[in-house]
Parts: structure tokens; C-alpha cells; sequence
């Protein structure tokens, strides 16, 4: 019996995050696939107007639970409903982005529902005889593992960046259901007042496509407009080596490698950064290199795939110039 | 025959045989309440080896080897040291002439005696008012104050002055014909003389004479309730001492499936030996002056970890007697005796970890142990740290984020880096070297380390090193893919599950090619292969490469031209000086290649740690200045051309030092192979 791929659309301040789109993007796919409809499920306050984002990116059925106290993710709160919206419904599969919030909630769902849970995948597709079949990394990508399950139902997370995204299809419908957030009291173990952020548009150092970083080059927080100059004309996050974080040029947040962010972009756009080992373990994986530095001997140009000897305050702005006529035409 | 008196001009003396008891009988409850606290703790044998127990008394009590490295306080102590140890004798000799009837107290002995306790027990006064001057107008940062040092040191100097007056006002009413040699005392009488008739001197010497007494009986009362008590527990300590290789923890036998908790949360699951430790910290701050976290600006203090946990002791006592009470109540008299010795009911007060010791503080430490280095008496600090850190990774899973990335990468890989295992021979073999699977005739195993066989920077160190011993002629190979980190940064982070399964697996593959003898080029590598691999079985002689690098040298199979006339600073690894206590091989090394060697402002024992030990290398530092700066800083402060490393982490340290002071043009960070390399 068709019970349905049911994807859970991550949404924060109302924008519906790209691993989400993506997920909706493959899951439409093994819908047409199997004849199973893709159910997306929406949580938060004040959500109607993301149905038709969701529908038009190839949901055959929306159902939103509208709660004050979905506001913002609290663990407590979204496992409760969740877990009892999954029990109802009874889907096939469950998918979730492998995002902080994705983290933090499947492993607890997958735990209250009894199901196992293929986490951080890089893969998925449709499988013969258990519907879907998981793809994951291990050794450090060394290797990959292939996961199924026979357990109903199916469930997994799956890296951002992992599938590319399907045109929307605005003129697509969809069932729109309403459902009332059921809360246990006992789950709601914390309750969140505010949420504080730094503004920025640009988009997250794990989530980016495109990443430009700066290191102890730059010489000052001062010259970090260059870099961001860069990144706003090809759609990049801005990262930093450990020694620009060290030197107070930039947050923690910003940091890329053994002790700051993981991340694997398809574009990483070294600018001033020697290429520490403690550097190239956090961003090694990005599958193409680009490297700025005026030292011919910097170890960065052994890992990069394209390398510029330079100084990158001449460097980076010739090559916002020539992206910027690139993105015009 | 010179000689004088004992009780003149004292009627009564009698009494004192009462006081001293009833001195005594408080003085035996307050150790019994300490011996009580302390075996709150676990069993531990420290009564290995007396002899050198003793030796180390000597050495380090009599001789004051390591509380005069620290010139100022050092001879302040000596001064009351000394002082007291002389005015002990001359007691000691009084008592055996007025109770015990031996006719001693004359001739050369009590001119010997007349002569020593004027001049030690001036020492002692002018230690004393120093000790005052320091503590309360110079006020260092090291020293926090509590009434028991006040009080303490208003009773030496009362014991000393009172004595000195005592002795004043008898040479004035009695002619002495030695009273030359009672300096002191003879000074004391010419004011005394000029101011007070003979009667006035007689009854001012009766007053201070029972009052002396009274000071002394209140001394011997108060001793073991206040810091004095360090006389008889700093010595104990230093008997009690870790002779072995220093710095290892305890293993954790994962076999035993009776553990129920690893590591240590609960100040009970400490032995009896770190609980005697906190009262035998008397917070002179030695550890905290040195510790490169204080320094820096982090929130822990080795003084006030010791501290905090004897605190927690004595509430602990606290918290055990109520419940005997109350037990007692509720039982009855026979069962409170019986419930004595039983074990207490699960601990409801402040936690150890987070209530007593902020969880911050355990992460903080470098492991560098400089404050174990730096004790007087041997506190052993970085040992618990170790512990506590344990409990927190295998039992809770809380330790700083960054850690679970390199826990993992050490799980898959074998490496901190995570990169992939399979290439781990690749950068040695590109040079030329033979695994041991193609050479298994190698006298010596060439163990790179994961920063040797990975690390771009510390890759030309293996460059060097491997030029050099294949110049000397050394015969070797290394293990290629199959070997693994050695594990030092997972056991010092608490993950002692993780090194468990690196170490027993380096040693298996290690044992299988037959290696018998090590060279490594990481002193962590080095001191993990060498003394705490045999706790799990692995016996090899491990050599470090500057060790092996100066035997070559002085053999003459290393020959060697004087390299430029350049100035080298060396920095002083903390595994490779503290831990094992090579200090000097690198410095000849350098002499050797005819570089001129200036040495920073802490150097040698009192090295200051880079930063990266302990873990901390895998760890962001958040808060206060960063300790690899602060090393550069030293070691640009001697303007040398070359900072002189022995350990990839230094290096490492150093290196980022030197670029965050923007001072790459004036001074370079070279692992010592490398500048030997440059000699060849």
C-alpha cells in the first residue's frame, strides 16, 4: 500500500532551506518512479503561504503543522509531533536534510519509532526490493556503504549538496492538510525565548556551493570586503583559516578546518591561506581547489587543482571583475 | 668549662611537662582528624623503595634542592629552615641535659649550640620578616592569603623574638663569660641593661620565659591544624614520590568486565596519595607561576585545583560524620561504631567535575607539567586532570567539539588529520626508505609519526632526519601503512579506550617485524613508545633523534662541518625535558655545528610548554592570549636566527607564532635534524 515518501522541510525565518528543495528534488523522481506520493511536512508559525513552494517543487501532498511553539526547532517539541504525524500517516520512508537540526532530531525519531537510520548519506535511489537504497561514506570517503532496511518506515538523512535541484513547477498541485501540533508536556524540556543572529545573506559555510576563504594573507579584518565582494558575485560563503580566526579578522563560525567546519563545497577558493595540514582537513574533500598566495612554496598549490601566484589584493579583485562579467552574460 | 644553667631564674618549671601533654594530646587529635581524611581515599602502595625515599628527603628537604631554584623565596625558606633546624638541636640537646640527666650541655657543644642558634635563629627572624614583606606588601600573585599564614608567621616570629630577649636579659644580670658567642643575645642585653634595673630584668625574664613556653606549646598544638604541618607532610611527600618514568597514567584494564565506571568523577575514587596531596600543598604557587595556562590568562591554576579538591575533602569528612550521626541514632551506639568503616551512602554534595573544578579547567591543561616540575614537595597534578578528563570522555561524552573530529579521524585513519591510512608510507617511500616488510633485516624501526609522515611542514623534518642517518650509515625501515598514531594525544584527551586499541595494535605489528629498537623524531611518539607501551606489553628501546643524532656524532659516523655562524634559541619540548629528562643532547647537537646557543627566559625545567601537549593541539583556545605567541615572544626576545626544535608540535607552534608576529624574515623554526641537515 502506497503510503508515501514523506520528506520534513526544514524552514528558518520562512525561507525553506536548499537541502530541503533538493531532497523534494530526488524524492519527486523515486515518487514517479514507484507511483508513491511525496509528502512534505511542513513545521513552524505562520507557514501557508511555503505550501505552494513545496508543491511547486513536486509535493503531492503538504501538511503543515501551524503552532506557536513551532516557531523555532526545539528538539523536544518537533520529536513529540513528529513522532505522532509518522504513526498516523504510517509513510514509507522519512527523509531529513543531515543539517544541525537534522542531526539533532532523526536519531531521536528513528529511536521513538524503532527504525534504524541511514545518517549523512550521499546517495539514494530506488531499490528492487526494499524501495530505496542509501549511499554513505566511510573511512573518510575512502569507501562507500550501501544501506537498505526492511523496517517500515525507511529512514534516512542526507548530506546537503548531495542532489542537483528540479526546476519548480509552479502550475503543479497538491493537497494541502492542516494538522493541530500535539504536544507531550513531557517532551517540552526547554522552551525557546530568542533566537540571536548575525545577519547575513551569503549562504552557509557546509551548505555552500561555492566557498571563499581568506587566511593570514588578508593582513587585516579591514580587507575581508574584497573576499566578500567575490563571493556576492558568485553566490559564495565567505570562510577563514584558523590563523585569520586567530588573529580576530573573523568568528569562529567562519572557521574552516580541523577545529572549525568541515566543509566540501564544489568550489574552494583559497585567498592567502598557506595550507596547514590542520587547514586541509577541514576543507581536503571540495572537489575543485583554487589557490591565491604569493608564495610559490606555499603547500596550499599541492592540493589545489588550479593555482594563482600572486598578490591577492590584485588577484581577487581581477577575478570579481571577470566573474561579474561571466554572471552578466 | 663553659656551660650555664637550665631553668634559671625559673621556679616551677615543672609545668611544662603538662602543657607539653596537654600540647600533645591536640596536637595527636589533629593528625588523627588528617589520617582520617586521607583515608577516605583508595588504597595505594607508595612504600616501594626507602632508600631512595630517604635520599630524596635529604636531597630535597635538607639540601633544599628544589625549593632554592627559586632564588628569593628559596632563601627566605632556607633562612627559617635552617633557623628552626638549629634551635630543634639545641632543644633537643637541653632536653637530654634536664630530663634525661646526660651531661652534654657543655664544653664545645653548647658553645657550639650558643653560636648556631644565634646565628641560624637571626637567619630565621630575617627569613621571617621577609616572608611578612613579601606576603603582605610585595603581595605576588602566586600567594593568596589566609589568617593561618598570619597567624603562622606572628608565631615564629613571637617564638624567635621572645627567645632572642630571653637570652638578652640573662646576660645582663649575669655575668657570662661566653656571651660573645650568644651574639644575638648580647646585643639584646645592652638596651635591656640600660633601661631596666636588675629585679625589673629578673621578672622580665620570668614573664618571657613562660611565655616562650606557652608560644612554643601553642606551635606544637596548632601544627598539625595549620600550614606548619607541610614540616613533617612535605618531606613525607617527597619520600613518597613517583620514582618511575613520571607522567603515566593508570591503565584501565577494558577486559574487566567488573568496572563499572572509568575514570574518575568522585573525589573517593582518588587514592589516599591524592588526597594527602592536597594538605601537602601549602599554596606557595610555584605551579601556578609556571603554568602556561594560568599565564596565559585561563582560568585554571594547578594551586586551586589541589586546593578546591581539599576543600571538598574536608566536607566529605563533614558529610560522612553527619551521616554516622544519624545513623548512630537510628541504630543505636553498637551499629554507629560499626558504620564507621563502611562505605558511605552515595555522595550528595558539590560534584567534583563542574561544582569543585569548572569543566573548563581540565581542557585547559597542556599536560606540559611544569607544576609538578616546579613542587617543592611533589604534588602530582596533571595525573588527575587525566582522570577526571577520562570519566568525562568515557563516561558522560563531554569534552570540547573539536576533539570528537580528531577521535574519529585517530579511529578510521590511524591519524588526527583523517587522511586516508593508505598513504601514510607514501611521502618516505618517495625518499627512498624501505618498509620493514621489505627490509626485515633492519637494526633500527624509523618511526616518523603521523606529523613526520603527513604534515607538508614537518615532512622536510623526515627529509633531514632520513639524509642524515643514511649518511651515518644507519640501518633502518619503518612500518610504512601499517603503523598508526601512537595514541599519546586520545590518552591524554581521556579517550583511553581509543589509545588502548592504537597502542595494542602498534605494538602487535611492531612485535611481528621483530623491531627491537625505535627512533623517533616526536618526543610524544617517544615517550608513549617507551614508558607507557609496557604497560601493555610492548618493550622496545625507543631513542629520540636527537639522542641518536649526538651519539652519531660523538661516534664519528655523523661528520659534520660547522654550519653558518648563526644564533640559535632552543625550545625545550615538554615530553622530551620533563618527561624524560633530555635537556642537554639537543643543546650539544647545536654546539656541535658550531651555532652560537642563547637560551630564553624559561628554559630547561622551567621551559614553557608551545601549547599543543596534552591534546591541546587538536583543541581551538578561547580564552586569554595564546600560549604559542606567548613562547615566540620569548624566543624572539633573544633575537635569534633560528628557533631549535625537537617535536613536530613545537614546530608546529612555533612556526604559527612566528607568522602571527609577522617575523618570518628575521627568525626561522628548524627542527634540529634539519639544521644538522644543513651541516652535512
Amino acid at each position: 500500500m502506497a503510503k508515501g515518501i514523506m520528506i520534513i522541510v526544514e524552514q528558518r525565518n520562512l525561507q525553506i532551506r536548499k537541502v530541503s528543495l533538493e531532497l523534494l528534488s530526488q524524492g519527486r523522481k523515486i515518487a514517479d518512479q514507484t507511483g508513491e506520493p511525496l509528502v512534505a511536512v511542513v513545521l513552524g508559525q505562520g507557514i501557508d503561504e511555503l505550501a505552494s513552494t513545496v508543491t511547486a517543487n513536486g509535493a503531492d501532498k503538504v501538511i503543515l503543522i501551524d503552532d506557536a511553539k513551532l516557531a523555532e526547532y526545539t528538539t523536544g517539541a518537533y520529536t513529540s509531533v513528529l513522532n505522532k504525524l509518522i504513526r498516523k500517516e504510517e509513510p514509507t520512508a522519512v527523509l531529513l536534510g543531515n543539517t544541525a537540526v537534522g542531526k539533532d532530531l532523526a536519531p531521536r525519531l528513528a529511536q521513538r519509532l524503532g527504525v534504524g537510520l541511514a545518517s549523512d548519506c550521499t546517495g539514494m535511489e530506488y531499490d528492487a526490493n526494499s524501495f530505496l537504497s542509501f549511499k554513505r561514506p566511510i573511512y573518510a570517503g575512502k569507501a562507500f556503504a550501501y544501506l537498505t532496511s526492511n523496517v517500515r518506515p525507511i529512514m534516512a538523512t542526507i548530506r546537503p549538496n548531495t542532489f542537483p535541484l528540479a526546476a519548480p513547477d509552479a502550475a503543479r498541485q497538491a493537497e494541502i492538510v492542516k494538522e493541530a501540533a500535539e504536544i507531550d508536556s513531557a517532551d517540552l524540556v526547554a522552551i525557546l525565548k530568542e533566537v540571536a543572529i548575525a545577519a547575513s545573506k551569503r549562504p552557509e559555510l557546509t551548505e555552500a556551493n561555492i566557498i571563499v576563504s581568506g587566511g593570514r594573507g588578508m593582513k587585516g579584518p579591514e580587507n575581508y570586503g574584497i573576499l566578500e565582494d567575490l563571493a556576492d558575485v558568485v553566490g559564495a560563503a565567505v570562510g577563514a583559516s584558523r590563523a585569520a580566526v586567530d588573529s580576530g579578522w573573523k568568528e569562529h563560525k567562519f572557521q574552516v578546518g580541523q577545529t572549525g567546519k568541515t566543509v566540501a563545497p564544489t568550489l574552494y577558493i583559497a585567498c592567502g591561506i598557506s595550507g596547514a595540514i590542520q587547514h586541509l582537513a577541514g576543507m581536503g574533500s571540495s572537489k575543485f581547489i583554487v589557490a591565491v598566495n604569493k608564495d610559490p612554496e606555499a603547500n596550499i598549490f599541492n592540493v589545489a587543482d588550479y593555482g594563482i601566484v600572486g598578490d591577492l589584493f590584485e588577484v581577487v579583485p581581477l577575478l570579481t571583475e571577470e566573474f561579474k562579467k561571466l554572471v552578466n552574460e | 668549662m663553659a656551660t650555664r644553667q637550665v631553668y634559671w631564674n625559673v621556679e616551677g618549671h615543672h609545668w611544662l611537662y603538662l602543657f607539653f601533654i596537654v600540647a600533645l594530646a591536640i596536637f595527636g587529635y589533629g593528625v588523627y582528624k588528617r589520617v582520617k581524611l586521607w583515608k577516605l581515599g583508595q588504597p595505594e602502595n607508595r612504600w616501594k623503595d626507602v632508600w631512595p625515599g630517604i635520599k630524596d628527603v635529604i636531597v630535597y628537604t635538607f639540601a633544599h634542592k628544589r625549593i632554592l631554584k627559586d632564588g628569593y623565596p628559596g632563601l627566605m625558606h632556607a633562612g627559617i629552615f635552617f633557623g628552626f633546624l638549629f634551635l630543634a638541636f639545641a632543644t633537643a640537646i637541653i632536653t637530654l641535659q634536664a630530663d634525661f640527666a646526660l651531661q652534654i650541655f657543655h664544653g664545645w657543644l653548647y658553645l657550639f649550640i650558643k653560636v648556631t642558634a644565634n646565628l641560624f635563629g637571626l637567619a630565621a627572624l630575617i627569613g621571617i620578616i621577609v616572608a611578612a614583606y613579601r606576603r603582605y606588601i610585595q603581595r605576588p600573585d602566586r600567594l593568596d592569603n589566609k589568617p593561618d599564614d598570619a597567624i603562622t608567621l606572628a608565631l615564629l616570629f613571637a617564638i624567635l623574638l621572645t627567645g632572642f630577649i630571653i637570652q638578652g636579659a640573662r646576660i645582663a644580670v649575669l655575668p657570662d663569660p661566653w656571651a660573645g658567642y650568644a651574639f644575638v643575645g648580647q646585643w639584646m642585653a645592652i638596651p635591656l641593661k640600660a633601661m631596666l634595673n636588675e629585679a625589673q630584668l629578673l621578672s622580665l625574664h620570668v614573664f618571657l620565659w613562660w611565655l616562650h613556653l606557652a608560644l612554643a606549646m601553642a606551635f606544637i598544638a596548632y601544627f598539625p591544624y595549620s600550614k606548619l604541618f607541610h614540616i613533617l607532610l612535605g618531606p613525607l611527600n617527597q619520600f613518597f614520590r613517583n620514582r618511575g618514568p613520571i607522567g603515566i597514567p593508570e591503565p584501565i584494564d577494558f577486559e574487566d568486565e567488573s568496572i563499572e565506571t572509568f575514570g574518575k568523577s568522585q573525589l573517593r575514587e582518588f587514592s589516599w596519595k591524592a588526597l594527602f596531596n592536597t594538605d601537602v600543598c601549602l599554596r606557595c604557587g610555584r605551579c601556578q607561576d609556571n603554568c602556561p595556562a594560568y599565564l596565559s590568562g585561563k582560568h585554571l591554576s594547578p594551586k586551586r585545583i589541589i586546593q578546591d579538591m581539599r576543600v571538598l575533602m574536608e566536607e566529605t569528612g563533614v558529610a560522612l560524620q553527619e551521616q554516622n550521626k544519624v545513623l548512630a541514632q537510628a541504630a543505636g551506639q553498637e551499629a554507629a561504631a560499626a558504620s564507621e568503616s563502611e562505605e558511605a551512602e552515595e555522595w550528595t554534595g558539590r560534584a567534583l567535575i563542574g561544582e569543585v573544578i569548572p569543566e573548563e579547567d581540565l581542557w585547559a591543561c597542556t599536560t606540559c607539567r611544569s607544576c609538578e616540575q616546579q613542587c617543592p614537595v611533589f604534588v602530582e597534578h596533571v595525573d588527575k586532570t587525566i582522570d577526571m578528563r577520562r570519566n568525562l570522555v568515557l563516561m558522560e561524552t563531554r569534552f570540547p567539539a573539536e576533539a570528537q573530529l580528531a577521535f574519529r579521524n585517530m579511529e578510521n585513519n590511524g591519524n588526527p588529520w583523517g587522511i586516508g591510512w593508505t598513504t601514510r608510507a607514501d611521502y618516505l617511500t618517495g625518499l627512498g626508505v624501505k618498509t620493514y616488510e621489505e627490509d626485515p633485516n633492519a637494526e633500527y624501526l624509523y618511526w616518523p609519526g603521523c606529523s613526520g609522515a603527513f604534515d607538508a611542514r614537518n615532512q622536510k623534518v623526515s627529509a633531514a632526519l632520513v639524509k642524515l642517518l643514511q649518511a651515518a650509515g644507519v640501518h633502518f625501515a619503518i612500518l610504512g601503512n601499517d603503523e598508526k598514531c601512537c595514541g599519546d594525544s586520545a590518552r591524554k584527551l581521556g579517550n583511553e579506550y581509543l589509545f588502548f586499541s592504537l597502542a595494542t595494535e602498534n605494538i602487535e605489528v611492531m612485535k611481528g617485524y621483530g623491531v627491537k629498537k625505535i627512533i623517533t623524531q616526536c618526543p610524544h611518539c617517544y615517550n608513549f613508545l617507551k614508558n607507557e607501551y609496557p604497560q601493555l606489553g610492548g618493550d622496545f628501546e625507543v631513542i629520540h633523534h636527537t639522542v641518536f643524532l649526538l651519539d652519531l656524532v660523538k661516534s664519528g659516523k655523523l661528520k659534520l662541518s660547522n654550519a653558518d655562524r648563526k644564533t640559535v634559541t632552543y625550545h625545550d619540548s615538554c615530553y622530551l625535558g620533563r618527561y624524560n629528562e633530555i635537556y642537554e643532547q639537543p643543546r650539544e647537537l647545536l654546539k656541535a655545528v658550531g651555532l652560537n646557543l642563547k637560551e630564553m627566559a624559561h628554559t630547561g625545567e622551567k621551559s614553557f610548554c608551545c601549547g599543543a601537549g596534552g591534546g591541546r593541539m587538536w583543541l581551538e583556545e578561547h580564552e586569554g592570549l595564546r600560549i604559542n605567541e606567548m613562547r615566540t615572544d620569548e624566543a624572539i626576545a633573544v633575537k635569534p636566527d633560528y628557533v631549535g626544535t625537537a617535536c613536530p608540535f613545537c614546530l608546529t607552534m612555533i612556526n604559527d607564532g612566528i607568522a602571527a608576529r609577522e617575523a618570518g624574515e628575521q627568525v626561522k623554526a628548524l627542527d634540529i635534524a634539519e639544521i644538522l641537515e644543513k651541516a652535512l
